[in-house]
């Protein structure tokens, strides 16, 4: 064993001195066969000529030789790869066209990679991810619909299958005191447990307990490690100490350690990754049997040996026995979704179909790597006749060929992982900012290892085909034709054919992809928001509670600070409001509607909000009955409500809806109900789909109970600049002590809000646009080297009177056969894969003709467009080269 | 004139160089003279197996080779048997033996 290894080093590394020891061996035997024959009476010549007939190959020998010595493989490898290296820098423009074109489809197949790696196979950063779920409400109406807090608290109570369960919803604070102004903090309210769920430990101090959920413990926090770090001088003696929250003093009782990473939210704006900034507790308060409200996001970590259904049916049977207690209860069931789903459920599909789309960009590159080699195969054919005539065997020449491509592709996809690291930065930048897991994208080790696995496949599969048909070559009619490039076998170029219709119908698919892609875009863009987004700047301003604790002083705070804001020269109107639309807002409740009873199995349900005067022509919202909601809708005055129109429609249909009353108490008193006096147009729910579900709005001046944290609209045709300062001021000419957020413009928020369709457009377009140009190239490359090859008949055909255009006509009908080839292929697959799209493309049918139709004739015309310089090529034939050579 | 000569079984080449060198260190044509000699020239070990195969031996460690000179006064490279080569050379007879005594067995009594 070990004489074995020392011989192969030796080998190896004494390559040149094991090599003139094997020459000199075989020398001495042969000069002693020679000084035979002579001794048996040859003459020299004769000896010679039979010592060399006994002799075999001389290089088979020593190939034969260096294979049994065991190294044979890495070194002939070597040899291969400096041969290739030799090839590859004899023939730059072949090489450069053939890396970059491998370099731009491999560094993109990575880069998308990069993406798919870090958001759908890097686990979840908690320890044991697989047991994490979260838990939801779920009905016919609603398939995933937040929990009521009290629910929760008898779930907790009285299951058996969870480790730890929480619950947990956004509720930022303002953090004052210091020198520094005031800042709007990004915070969740949680329950105990809530990271015994994550399975994460504070690095300092601990996590709520129960007490800390009883109403007025509340005053408890918990920092990020970041916000330790950059407010508090990461001061390592924090707990215990108080800080101002909301102008109150809240005890710090722990510090989370650094990447200490949310686990998503569904309601109010999705926060991902560790851009929160702090925790408060989660405090039970109100009346715990009614259970019509929901707004918390319920998690939970199983017990070892606990499946994500058994936990689901056993919430189901205490949801059950809820529902018998209390009425809200009855309509729902449990619904548990495995975390990682949740988190990564969405985008899953719209990844893998990036990925399909870039995969195809790569066949297409290696179709046209694979034409390049055969191309240059047939003009090699002398060196292969020779190396065959030599003794070569054709294992061994597909080997050394092998090692060219494979050299060709790792080199182009070393390029293509720099390309990658750049591009996948640019892909972050695309991404939507409440991309699952965005900001955990980067180039990482799983990404180099899917590189060299993809380029060592591409090198095989666009090196092996024309490796295999060059060592097809007869050595004597290679030889015989000399240094003349021959012609190809019919059979070749049959083969270049199939090349260039795949690539086409690629490149058809892709496009068709894209257009598909670009139509759902489009009808997202187009489709109605239900609001006019244009001048209007939008804006949060929280009040903090001990110093607004009255409902009438919110009211005033916000009544004052909206006239001033109407004063501000060019504001058209501005209003407050509870929310804006496409934030991610979803607070619902429960009512009872004047005159009707619900359904046996079904509940009288609206999204509630709070506006006030101007707030609906501030932001667009037509008026289709009744009134807005005026000065008059204020505290004493007769409460009402102001509706849209899917709610009129769904819970009175036809009637006239204004006038009739609802209310929110089991037994109301007469001043417990709340008159329609308006109906509003639809705003949809959601940027990506039609749908709007009934909703209604109070007066701001009649809020039920006070909201503290408003949005401010401000329809305005000045400058985005100055009013945004004009507003601030306003906001601290009321009161100093107040931080203005999210300052944006509507049109933003609607931008934004297709951000991920648009990425995946703009990506699959862009591989598309790549597949085009790679499938246009390759059909060009083609037609040129047949036109090459029938440069003396179209001499012929010139010269015997055939005029410019023929010879066009000719050679474009040659590739016009490849391309409608290509074509139709495309077109059939696309039919076929379009499917995948279904829940990608808004409004679109995934076999959408005028896409196709589109996409088709786009495809024949690049890539016959392509074919025109070969065929201005084939009319400058010379009748006279032609005929001299026949 | 050329002997009528005969194809080595599988494996045998292996045998045939060992014992060859059981006697001394030779080079390589020296071992295919002397087994075409022996064998009154049945046997002839073409070079283009001769040279592989004693390149493997080498590898396996049963023979080992070093540089001397020859008759007349040349470079050559001499092959003899290690230790473990004679050991070898023992198994690979005696199992070359009782194959051939059965197949002969065979040939006469079947």
């Amino acid at each position: 064993m070990f004489t074995d290894l020392l011989h192969r080093l030796r080998a190896i590394f004494r390559r040149n001195a094991v090599e003139s020891e094997l020459n000199e061996e075989l020398r001495f035997h042969f000069s002693h066969e020679v000084e035979k024959y002579i001794r048996h009476g040859a003459t020299r010549e004769e000896a010679l000529r039979r010592a060399r007939l006994a002799f075999g190959g001389h290089e088979q020998v020593k190939e034969d030789c260096r294979e049994a010595r065991g190294t044979g493989f890495v070194e002939t490898s070597l040899q291969d790869l400096r041969y290739a290296l030799r090839q590859l820098a004899g023939n730059p423009g072949f090489a450069v066209v053939i890396v970059l074109t491998l370099a731009l489809s491999i560094g993109a197949n990575s880069a998308i990679f990069s993406v798919i790696s870090s958001v759908l196979l890097k686990s979840l950063p908690y320890p044991q991810p697989e047991k994490i779920v979260r838990l939801f409400l779920t009905n016919s109406v609603y398939p995933q619909f937040p929990l009521n807090p009290f629910d929760f608290r008898d779930y907790r109570a009285r299951s058996k299958s969870f480790d730890s369960m929480a619950i947990y919803t956004r509720g930022d604070m303002q953090l004052s005191g210091g020198s520094s102004e005031p800042v709007r903090l990004y915070g969740f309210s949680i329950t105990s447990g809530f990271f015994r769920v994550l399975g994460l430990q504070p690095q300092l101090g601990r996590e709520f307990d129960r007490n800390a959920e009883l109403p007025h413990n509340g005053q408890q926090v918990i920092l990020s490690d970041r916000l330790w770090r950059a407010r508090f001088g990461a001061d390592p003696a924090i707990v215990g100490k108080k800080i101002t929250l909301n102008a109150q003093p809240f005890t710090v009782i722990g510090v989370m350690p650094p990447g200490t990473e949310h686990p998503g939210n569904e309601y109010h704006s999705l926060a991902y990754g560790d851009d929160v900034d702090l925790w408060s507790p989660f405090t039970f308060d109100g009346d715990p049997t009614r259970r019509g409200s929901h707004y918390t996001e319920g998690i939970a970590r199983l017990k070892d040996g606990v499946t994500p259904e058994q936990a689901q049916s056993e919430l189901n049977a205490i949801m059950a026995e809820l529902g018998r207690e209390y009425a809200n209860d009855a309509r729902w069931r449990v619904l548990i979704v495995p975390l990682y789903r949740e988190v990564v459920g969405s985008s899953q599909r719209m990844l893998l179909v990036l990925l399909g789309a870039v995969g195809m960009v790569l066949l297409i590159a290696c179709a046209n790597a694979a034409n390049l080699l055969l191309a240059r195969a047939a003009s090699r054919q002398r060196e292969i006749a020779v190396r065959l005539a030599l003794g070569a065997s054709r294992s061994r020449l597909i080997r050394q060929l092998l090692t060219e491509s494979l050299l060709i592709a790792f080199i182009g996809g070393a390029l293509g992982l720099v390309m990658a690291i750049g591009g996948v930065k640019a892909l972050v930048t695309l991404l939507p900012a409440d991309f699952p897991r965005v900001h955990e994208i980067h180039v990482s080790a799983p990404v180099f290892a899917f590189t060299f696995i993809v380029s060592a496949a591409t090198g095989i599969l666009f090196g092996l085909i024309p490796a295999i048909q060059a060592s097809r070559i007869d050595p004597r009619r290679g030889l015989h034709e000399g240094g003349r490039t021959s012609t190809a076998s019919g059979g070749l170029s049959q083969l270049r054919n199939a090349l260039v219709v795949s690539e086409v119908t690629l490149a058809c698919v892709l496009l068709i992809g894209a257009g598909l892609m670009l139509r759902s875009l489009l009808n997202l863009v187009h489709l109605d928001p239900g609001f006019r987004e244009d001048h209007v700047l939008t804006a949060t301003v929280s009040l903090p509670y001990p110093e607004y604790k009255s409902t009438e002083q919110v009211e005033h705070f916000y009544d004052t600070l909206t006239t001033n804001l109407s004063s501000i020269p060019g504001v058209e109107s501005a209003g407050v409001g509870s929310d804006l639309p496409w934030t991610g807002y979803d607070e619902n409740t429960s009512l009872n509607i004047e005159g009707k009873q619900p359904g046996p199995n079904d509940e009288f349900h609206a999204r509630y909000h709070v506006a006030s005067r101007d707030y609906f022509r501030a932001l667009g919202i037509p008026l289709l009955h009744g009134r807005f909601i005026t000065a008059a809708d204020k505290a004493g005055a007769p409460p009402v409500i102001v509706i849209n129109r899917a709610m009129a429609e769904k819970y009175w249909g036809t009637e006239d809806t204004v006038g009739k009353r609802v209310t929110w108490d089991d037994h109301p008193k007469e001043g417990d109900w709340f008159r329609v006096v308006g109906v509003v147009g639809d705003v949809k729910d959601k940027p990506s789909s039609p749908a709007t579900e009934p909703a209604f709005w109070w007066s701001s001046l009649q809020q039920p109970f006070a909201f503290l944290g408003e949005s401010l609209v401000i329809r305005s045709a000045s400058d985005p600049q100055t009013l945004a300062d004009a507003v601030r001021n306003e906001v601290h000419h009321l009161d100093p002590a107040l931080a203005v957020a999210d300052v944006q413009w509507m049109d933003e928020i609607v931008y934004g809000s297709v951000a991920t369709p648009r990425f995946a457009f703009v990506l699959v377009g862009l591989f598309a646009g790549l597949a085009i140009i790679l499938a246009a190239i390759g059909t060009y490359g083609v037609i040129s080297y047949s036109v090459t090859q029938r440069t003396s008949e179209f001499g012929l055909r010139v010269a015997l009177g055939a005029q410019r255009l023929d010879v066009i006509r000719l050679v474009l009908t040659q590739a016009a056969k490849l391309v409608l080839a290509g074509t139709a292929l495309g077109l059939v697959f696309a039919l076929t894969l379009a499917r995948v799209l279904k829940n990608l493309i808004y409004n679109v049918s995934p076999a959408d003709p005028l896409t196709f139709a589109s996409a088709g004739l786009m495809v024949i015309a690049i890539a016959v467009l392509a074919c025109y310089i070969p065929a201005l090529k084939a009319t400058r034939a010379n009748p006279m080269t032609a005929l001299r050579a026949e | 004139m050329l002997p009528s000569n005969i194809d080595l079984p599988q494996g045998t080449l292996d045998l045939l160089i060992l014992r060859t060198l059981s006697i001394g260190p030779q080079h390589g044509w020296a071992i295919s003279e002397r087994v075409q000699q022996v064998s009154s020239d049945v046997l002839r070990i073409q070079q283009g197996s001769l040279y592989p195969a004693l390149h493997r031996l080498e590898r396996r460690g049963w023979i080992k080779a070093r540089w001397g000179t020859s008759d007349n006064n040349r470079r050559a490279k001499y092959y003899e048997l290690t230790r473990t080569g004679r050991k070898q050379l023992e198994v690979e007879t005696d199992s070359w033996q009782k194959l051939t005594a059965a197949v002969a067995q065979i040939l006469e009594n079947a």
